[in-house]
This record gives C-alpha cells, sequence and structure tokens, in this order.
C-alpha cells in the first residue's frame, strides 16, 4: 500500500535528516561528559520523608489514663528526624513483635500534626477484654524501648472541599484521640473549621483527655466538646447515648457532617441515630471499625464452618509456611501467629495493604467490610485482615519492608 | 541457594507486565517483582468510601478496531490478554484560547472524514490540508509496518515507497504542519494532544505526533470498564496462567553480576538468579543506585549527562465522586481541555509553574453509566507541569494546603468554563501529586513519563540506536525510561519488543 505523493516539502537533504537521526544522537551523547550518574530527586526525597517504610520511634513517655483504663504513649523518632506529617484524624499502624509473631495495630494519632516537625507522635492505647496487642503493651510497654510504626495512613481527616463547615463529631472513649488532633490542628491555625465533639463516657472520672480538651476550647472558640456521660447523671453533662436528638440540638441551623469513632457498640446505636438525621452519605464519615469479632453472625455465614481449625499455606516469595487458621478469626490472624511478617495497615478490609491471592480454597468475605477493588473481586484476591476461611487455603501474601 | 529463572522482570508495570507475559508465552520459567503491593504501577486504581478510582487513565491508543488493529490490540491478542474495552466516541473537547488570542471551544470527534469535516467548520478553508496531512499519515503507518516487521530496513525500499515520511520525520511537527500550509487555528486545533508526548510541537518529531494523531483519531480511543487495574489484572492472571510467579511488595536493591554479565537481582525477599534481566526501572536509577560504581558503563554517563535528568511531564491529578448522575450534573464530554492557550510553546512554559491553569478533566461515566454505583459519578482532572521545582520547594504543611488549592483551582475551572458548580456534589476527594506518583512508581521526580523527547533523543533516533543504549549484558531496561518513551501504549509494546530480544538471546544461548 505504498503512496507516493508530493507534499511538497523541504527538499532532497530531508531524507539525509532522517537517516542521521540515530548519528546526530550519538554525536550529542559523545559530546557529553561522563559525570557520575546521582538519582536523587528532591520530589521522591519528600516522598520518602512522607512515606518512609517504616518510622522508627522510642518511647518517649507514657501518661496513665488510669480511671479509663488507658495509656497514652508518645513516641518520638530515634533517629532524630521529623515524624512524618501527617492530617489531623489520621492513624498509625504500630508495628509489634510479640513472642514469635509480627503484629500490626492502627491507633489513631491524638497529638497535633506539629508535633510530627519535632519527631512527636502520640497514641492512646485503652485496655480491651481479651484484647491481645492492647493488653501486651499496656502490661509491657516502658519508657526507652523502641516501637516501628508507619506514616499518619487513612482518609479520616477534615477536608474543606468535601466536608460541611461544621463537622459534629461523635466519639466514645479512646474514639476521642482523632478528634483531639483535629482540635490540636484547629487550635494551632493548621486546620480551619468548626468542631463541635459530642463525646460519650462512662463517668466523669473516665472522661480521656477533659483537661487538654478544656484548655483547648478555651483558646479557640472553633472547638465545642459536649460530654455525655453513659453511666451517671450529672450537672452540666448530658446524659445517657448520644442520639439524633443530642445531634440536631447541637447542630444548629446551618448544613453539618458528622463524623463518628468509637468501640464497635457506639457505632452500632449511633449509627441508627444518625440515620434518622437523613444527612447525605457525603456528610456522615466514620473511621475504619475493624473486622468482626463474630463472622458466624454475619449474613450468609455457613454455620457448619464455625469453629473449624483449617489448614493454611502462606506463601512469601522464595517461603513457604503451613499453620493452622481458625475460622473464626481473620486470615491475617493465623499469618501473623506463624511468625510471618506480612503487609496489614487498617485490619478493617478497607486499605488493602495486606492484599493477598488466594491460590486455592474458600473464604468468606463480610460484605460490609470489603474493601476490594472490583478487578480483585473477580479473581481471587483478598484483604486477608477482613476474611474469614471456610476450607484448606493456599495464599500468596506480599513481603512488608519493616 | 537462591531461586533460579529464566527471565527476572524487575517492576510490574506496563512494561514489566507485557514483558513477563511475553516472556512467559514464549515458554520461560519467569520471576516478576514489584516495589508495590499490586501490578500496573499508574495502570492501578485506589478505593475511597463507596467508590473505585482510576489514577491515570485518560484514554488508550493504539488499540483499534476489529478491520483496523492497532499494535496494543495485536499485541494482547497475541499473548491472550483479554480485556473488556469501552470506545471513545469522541477525540476531545477542548475550551482555550487560540494563538490569536481569541476564544476557542471545539469538539473533535473521531474518525478522520469527520474530523475534517469538524476542522473546516471550525476552520473555514482548512479541508485540502488536512486532506494531505492525513494522507501523510497513511504512508507514515506504513512505513511503521515496514520499520517493525522485524527485518532490516532496506534505505532504497523506503525511500521509494516512503519518501514524504522520510521527509517529515527529520523535523519537528510544527515544521511539517506549516509546510503542509495548515492554517494556524487548524494547527491550534489539531495540537490539542500535545502534552501527551511532553513536549511542545516546536520540538516534538513530527513521527511521534503523527502517529499519536493516528492512533487516536483513525483507530480511536479505547478505556477499560473497570479501571486501569482491570487490564493490570487481566495481564496478571495471563501470567499466573502461563505458571509465571510474581512477587509483591519486593523491593530489587542491586543487580547481581557474574563477570560483565547481570546473573541475578538482589531483592528484600532473597537473592535471584537469572539468565536475563528486564528492568522497568529508570536507567539513570539503574546506574546510581542499583549497580556497583565501577561497573556503570562509560555511555550510560554520557547519554545521562546530556540528557541532564530533563525527565517528561508531571502530573498532579485530582479525583472526585460525586453524588449525581453525570447528566444531572451537566457534564456531557467524556474528555474536556482546559487550556490557557493552545500555543504549545507558551503552554509548556506556562507549566513550569505550579500555579499554571492547565487541566484535563475526564468524566468517566458519559461513557461508562456504571463505573460508579448508581446515582454517582467520578471525575477526574490532570494538571501538568513541565518542572517539578514548585513541587519540591513545598514544606509537609504546605504541602496539604497544596493539595486542597489543586481542589479547588478544579472547581474554579469546572464553574468559568462550563458553569457548573461542584461543590454541593463532591462526596469523595483525593489528590495525588509528583510526590503521590514517586511513592508509589519511585520514577525521577514522581513522572509518570520518561526522558523528555527532545529534539535530539526522539523516539525514531532512540530506536534507530537501539542496540547502543542497552550497555550492559543481560540487563534490558524497559518502560517509559526506554526507547518507545511514556504512555500505556508504548510500554506495553516497548514492554513486549523488549521481551523479544530477550527470548531471542535465550534461545541462542544466552551469553549476551
Amino acid at each position: 500500500m505504498a503512496l507516493n505523493f508530493k507534499v511538497g516539502l523541504i527538499g532532497l537533504l530531508d531524507m539525509l535528516k532522517f537517516a542521521n537521526l540515530a548519528k546526530d544522537r550519538e554525536k550529542v551523547i559523545a559530546s557529553a561528559p561522563a559525570n557520575e550518574i546521582t538519582a536523587d530527586y528532591p520530589v521522591n526525597k519528600f516522598a520518602k520523608a512522607m512515606h518512609p517504610d517504616y518510622q522508627p520511634f522510642v518511647i518517649e513517655d507514657i501518661i496513665d489514663h488510669a480511671a479509663a483504663g488507658a495509656k497514652s504513649f508518645i513516641l518520638k523518632r530515634s533517629d532524630g528526624k521529623p515524624a512524618s506529617y501527617f492530617r489531623a484524624g489520621q492513624y498509625i499502624s504500630l508495628k509489634l513483635p510479640i513472642g514469635d509473631s509480627f503484629v500490626t495495630r492502627p491507633y489513631s494519632i491524638s497529638s497535633s500534626p506539629t508535633w510530627a516537625l519535632d519527631g512527636l507522635v502520640a497514641v492512646t492505647v485503652k485496655a480491651n477484654p481479651g484484647g491481645f496487642a492492647a493488653d501486651w503493651m499496656l502490661d509491657n510497654f516502658k519508657v526507652g524501648d523502641e516501637v516501628k510504626g508507619s506514616e499518619g495512613l487513612g482518609s479520616f481527616f477534615y477536608e474543606k472541599y468535601r466536608d460541611a463547615r461544621h463537622v459534629i463529631a461523635l466519639a466514645g472513649g479512646s474514639g476521642i484521640t482523632p478528634f483531639l488532633s483535629m482540635a490540636y490542628a484547629i487550635r494551632d491555625g493548621i486546620e480551619d473549621f468548626d468542631l463541635t465533639i459530642l463525646f460519650g463516657s462512662r463517668t466523669e472520672d473516665a472522661i480521656l483527655f477533659r483537661k487538654e480538651l478544656d484548655e483547648i476550647c478555651a483558646e479557640t472558640d472553633k472547638v465545642k466538646v459536649v460530654h455525655v456521660l453513659s453511666d451517671e447523671k450529672k450537672k452540666g453533662f448530658e446524659n445517657g447515648f448520644i442520639t439524633a436528638d443530642l445531634i440536631k440540638k447541637y447542630a444548629g441551623n446551618d448544613p453539618y457532617s458528622v463524623f463518628i469513632c468509637g468501640p464497635e457498640a457506639m457505632y452500632r446505636f449511633v449509627g441508627k441515630e444518625v440515620d434518622k438525621l437523613g444527612l447525605e452519605k457525603k456528610n456522615v464519615r466514620q473511621e475504619f471499625l475493624g473486622a468482626t469479632k463474630t463472622v458466624w453472625l454475619e449474613p450468609g455465614y455457613p454455620q457448619d464452618k464455625k469453629d473449624k481449625v483449617f489448614k493454611l499455606t502462606v506463601r512469601q516469595g522464595p517461603n513457604e509456611t503451613v499453620c493452622d487458621c481458625s475460622a473464626n478469626e481473620p486470615i491475617l490472624v493465623a499469618i501473623e501467629r506463624a511468625g510471618i511478617k506480612a503487609p496489614s495497615r487498617c485490619r478493617s478490609g478497607e486499605c488493602g495493604w495486606c492484599r493477598s491471592r488466594v491460590t486455592s480454597g474458600d473464604v468468606f468475605i463480610p460484605g460490609a467490610t470489603d474493601g476490594r477493588r472490583w478487578a480483585d473481586k473477580q479473581c481471587g484476591e483478598i484483604h486477608p485482615c477482613a476474611s474469614f476461611a471456610l476450607s484448606d487455603i493456599t495464599i500468596v501474601v506480599p513481603g512488608e519492608y519493616y | 541457594m537462591a531461586a533460579k529463572y529464566d527471565v527476572v522482570v524487575v517492576g510490574a508495570g506496563n512494561a514489566g507486565l507485557s514483558a513477563a507475559v511475553k516472556c512467559a508465552v514464549e515458554g520461560y520459567k519467569v520471576l516478576l517483582i514489584d516495589q508495590h503491593n499490586l501490578p500496573g504501577g499508574c495502570a492501578s486504581s485506589f478505593r475511597r468510601g463507596r467508590f473505585e478510582f482510576d489514577p491515570s487513565v485518560h484514554e488508550i491508543c493504539d488499540f483499534g478496531p476489529e478491520d483496523n488493529k492497532g499494535h496494543v490490540r495485536l499485541l494482547m491478542e497475541r499473548n491472550g490478554v483479554n480485556v473488556n474495552w469501552i470506545t471513545v466516541p469522541d477525540c476531545y473537547r477542548c475550551i482555550s484560547t487560540y494563538s490569536d488570542g481569541t476564544p476557542m471551544d471545539v469538539t473533535m470527534p473521531c474518525g478522520r472524514e469527520n474530523f475534517i469535516a469538524a476542522m473546516e467548520k471550525y476552520v473555514p478553508g482548512s479541508r485540502p490540508s488536512m486532506e494531505k496531512f492525513f494522507d501523510l499519515l497513511l504512508e507514515i503507518r506504513a512505513a511503521k509496518v515496514y520499520m517493525n516487521d522485524g527485518t532490516p530496513n532496506d534505505a532504497k525500499y523506503m525511500q521509494k515507497h516512503f519518501p514524504n515520511t522520510l521527509r517529515a520525520c527529520g523535523y519537528n511537527t510544527l515544521k511539517v504542519l506549516q509546510a503542509l500550509k495548515i492554517p494556524q487555528k487548524a494547527i491550534d486545533i489539531l495540537g490539542v494532544y500535545w502534552p501527551y508526548l511532553g513536549v511542545p510541537l516546536d520540538t516534538i518529531n513530527f513521527f511521534h505526533f503523527g502517529n499519536m494523531i493516528d492512533m487516536y483519531v483513525i483507530r480511536q480511543a479505547v478505556i477499560p470498564h473497570h479501571t486501569s487495574h482491570e487490564i493490570s489484572m487481566t495481564f496478571l492472571n495471563r501470567f499466573y496462567e502461563l505458571g509465571g510467579e510474581a512477587w509483591f511488595n519486593c523491593r530489587a536493591e542491586e543487580f547481581l553480576f557474574d563477570g560483565d554479565k547481570v546473573c541475578g537481582v538482589r531483592t528484600s525477599l532473597g537473592d535471584v538468579e537469572c539468565e536475563q534481566c528486564l528492568a522497568n526501572i529508570n536507567p539513570d536509577i539503574i546506574d546510581a543506585k542499583m549497580i556497583p560504581k565501577d561497573r556503570v558503563p562509560e555511555r550510560d554517563k554520557k547519554l545521562s549527562a546530556a540528557r541532564n535528568k530533563k525527565f517528561s511531564t508531571k502530573f498532579c491529578m485530582i479525583y472526585m465522586a460525586l453524588n449525581k448522575p453525570i447528566e444531572e450534573i451537566g457534564i456531557n464530554d467524556y474528555c474536556i481541555f482546559f487550556a490557557e492557550t493552545a500555543d504549545s510553546r507558551k503552554e509548556y512554559e506556562y507549566m513550569k509553574s505550579i500555579d499554571n491553569d492547565y487541566n484535563i478533566l475526564i468524566s468517566y461515566n458519559t461513557l461508562i453509566p456504571d463505573f460508579s454505583p448508581a446515582g454517582t459519578s467520578v471525575i477526574s482532572f490532570t494538571k501538568l507541569f513541565s518542572e517539578s521545582e514548585d513541587w519540591a520547594k513545598l514544606t509537609p504543611q504546605e504541602y496539604y494546603k497544596m493539595k486542597d488549592k489543586m481542589i479547588g483551582k478544579c472547581i474554579a475551572d469546572v464553574k468559568k468554563n462550563l458553569g457548573i458548580d461542584l461543590t454541593p456534589y463532591i462526596e469523595e476527594v483525593e489528590v495525588a501529586t509528583p510526590m503521590t506518583f514517586a511513592r508509589y512508581l519511585g520514577t525521577p521526580d514522581g513522572t509518570p513519563y520518561g526522558f523528555e523527547l527532545s529534539d535530539w533523543d526522539g523516539i525514531i533516533a532512540r530506536m534507530m540506536d537501539i542496540q547502543a543504549d542497552f550497555t550492559i549484558k543481560g540487563l534490558r531496561h524497559i518502560g517509559a525510561g526506554s526507547f518507545m518513551a511514556d504512555g500505556y501504549s508504548s510500554t506495553w509494546i516497548n514492554g513486549d519488543l523488549c521481551a523479544q530480544l530477550v527470548c531471542a538471546d535465550l534461545r541462542e544461548g544466552g551469553n549476551k
């Protein structure tokens, strides 16, 4: 299909120019100096500081909130660098070597982002019945201990083009932490929005960070805190649970967004109350809840699998490990128990960091925490942190960098 | 003892995936590794709330219809990679200012006749020169088929059959378009796609530009139904089907040598041995960080110095999920370019600044109604930067403010150009900056692209010089930093071609 027509271009020399493209290129290369090649790019350096493989910390201080059954751990970068800057409301994934296992736990950062510039990050850990890692940290962590953590993660932060200017935060117990960080950020001029925190605690004594919250409220009128006591009736406090009416009482007349963070029981109650408000989806945001602890209660769960123990074969790079896997726990837990350093962050099925490939066997994935990509759902990719074994399974897990 | 493979492919981006599949199709034992926890590099997806977003795709060119198959389609059919494609009916709408300062708002359809007719409507009298232009593209396409058929190119044959190609392709695009006597306004409209090549019309070789128009306008573009992650997973599953092995969250730390030949890779999950290695990594990074200093070839140093870290376009992507159907919001076009000026040189200069007003709006649901849950829609904005200096200067505190500023700019662009206020509908919004791309891709300055296609270093020149650029035995760099430069199509094809070279070496006993 040779076409031979005249475009009437520049002349005969053009063909020579074409033929010489390679020769001309070689000339340019030959005349360049043979300098040492470097690959330190400022943009990449910035990205690495924001998103390191992990942050090495030492425990700088421990604050005991005895009445609330919690402790705050102040972590300081042990390499003298600033902590990765984060958005108030984000969480950090702690990487904990417990016994022969490598487990991770996500904790909302409670400190101001400004602290990060001095290398500091604070998290608050609450005792939780049967809570393996939380109890281990509360019992074992001492000042001076080393601990590794991720950078700030997640999308639980204020975004002015998405959220209403007035945010009503519904916090339960240690669920106050992301909102404390947001309150600090507002006080410190990093964020600019109006934050009303409806903070549920059992009793006045058990209120976490009361002093800190009072101080912030005294310093900025953009932050307001309403304490809601479930187990105590006291003057100056709201009593009972956080209801739709209570939210309306403090919402005022302007549009508002609702942010929720607290324990599972609170989500169940508050979720229904928030539904009554008839807000658009975009105006209701909640922090991840974790995978279900009672998978057998999930709709569609095959009841004959409950309490079974299956064989789990885990491949990671060139290595293969075989271990037991309880049907009642996320597959990730079995992987961690087997001493495999596998990636995980949110542990709620959402962030996808633990994304792994099942090459044989069946799994159960509760719909509420199925945060997988469309294509992954079609081809056997799962998030082990929120997937449960229904048979013997072979799984290929990614590596981890800490 | 380290695991042993015929081929190790480092980097499961587009080029790595297509290279790995090709080597596996040829029956070789292949290991594919990637530093991230999923395949695709840019060709991926991410979730926020009830939405899934595509991080990068606008339109994929060179696929082509059944009766005019493009290279991408041929490659995928040959290797058994079957994706559900959606054809993009229009090329683009562009709202800008012509070089002469008058306002521009044009919508250009696909297909030669439609395109020329639309051009005649916008620029009366442009038809004869546009006909010539498309005739020339036909000849270039034939020349490309001849040049890519794997046999040595005969200069006499080419002079006889492709004289106009040879005449035109030694020059930059602007020169050729002017020589074809295309009116300036028509050049402005025709040039809208220039940023996809990273350099303005007065720099980009006509071969690349003509080829791109041929692929987009004549062969039409396609997009995947369920984000680019669907494409990458289709490649990966085909690779698994062929017996391939892949390790994710696995970083290649250095290349291992036996004498002067690469014989393996040190990875974060252990050492692996191989006969041949394909590295989907920018060659500067390989030389600077992944091989011993005394093994860096002299020519690499000179080539790197000549290129002088001039990397192609950097991106800032703004992704939005809206809680209204796209037709209710009032956006009807899949792809709209908002440019300050249609003068590509001027725009390129503007793009050095973080404050430039260039933007490309993609509205997925206009073509794929179920791209997002019923009653919602997903759009993305692409802002381009020819330099990254302004980004690198930001402090962490300023960084998040800049992300917000970028969102604000996008909202303002849509308000100004389309008269639509998006603010009430934003359910999710996310911003990927050059830093974000650097984080996930590890590319220089976070460019999803490769080296700038400067006048001396265009794709044809690189391809004519192809063997000279592979300086280390047993190691071939592929992807956006390789000879076919950037873009989905180019990198798939580049990976496939390099895999063919590797397979040929392996068949010959592999001491290359």
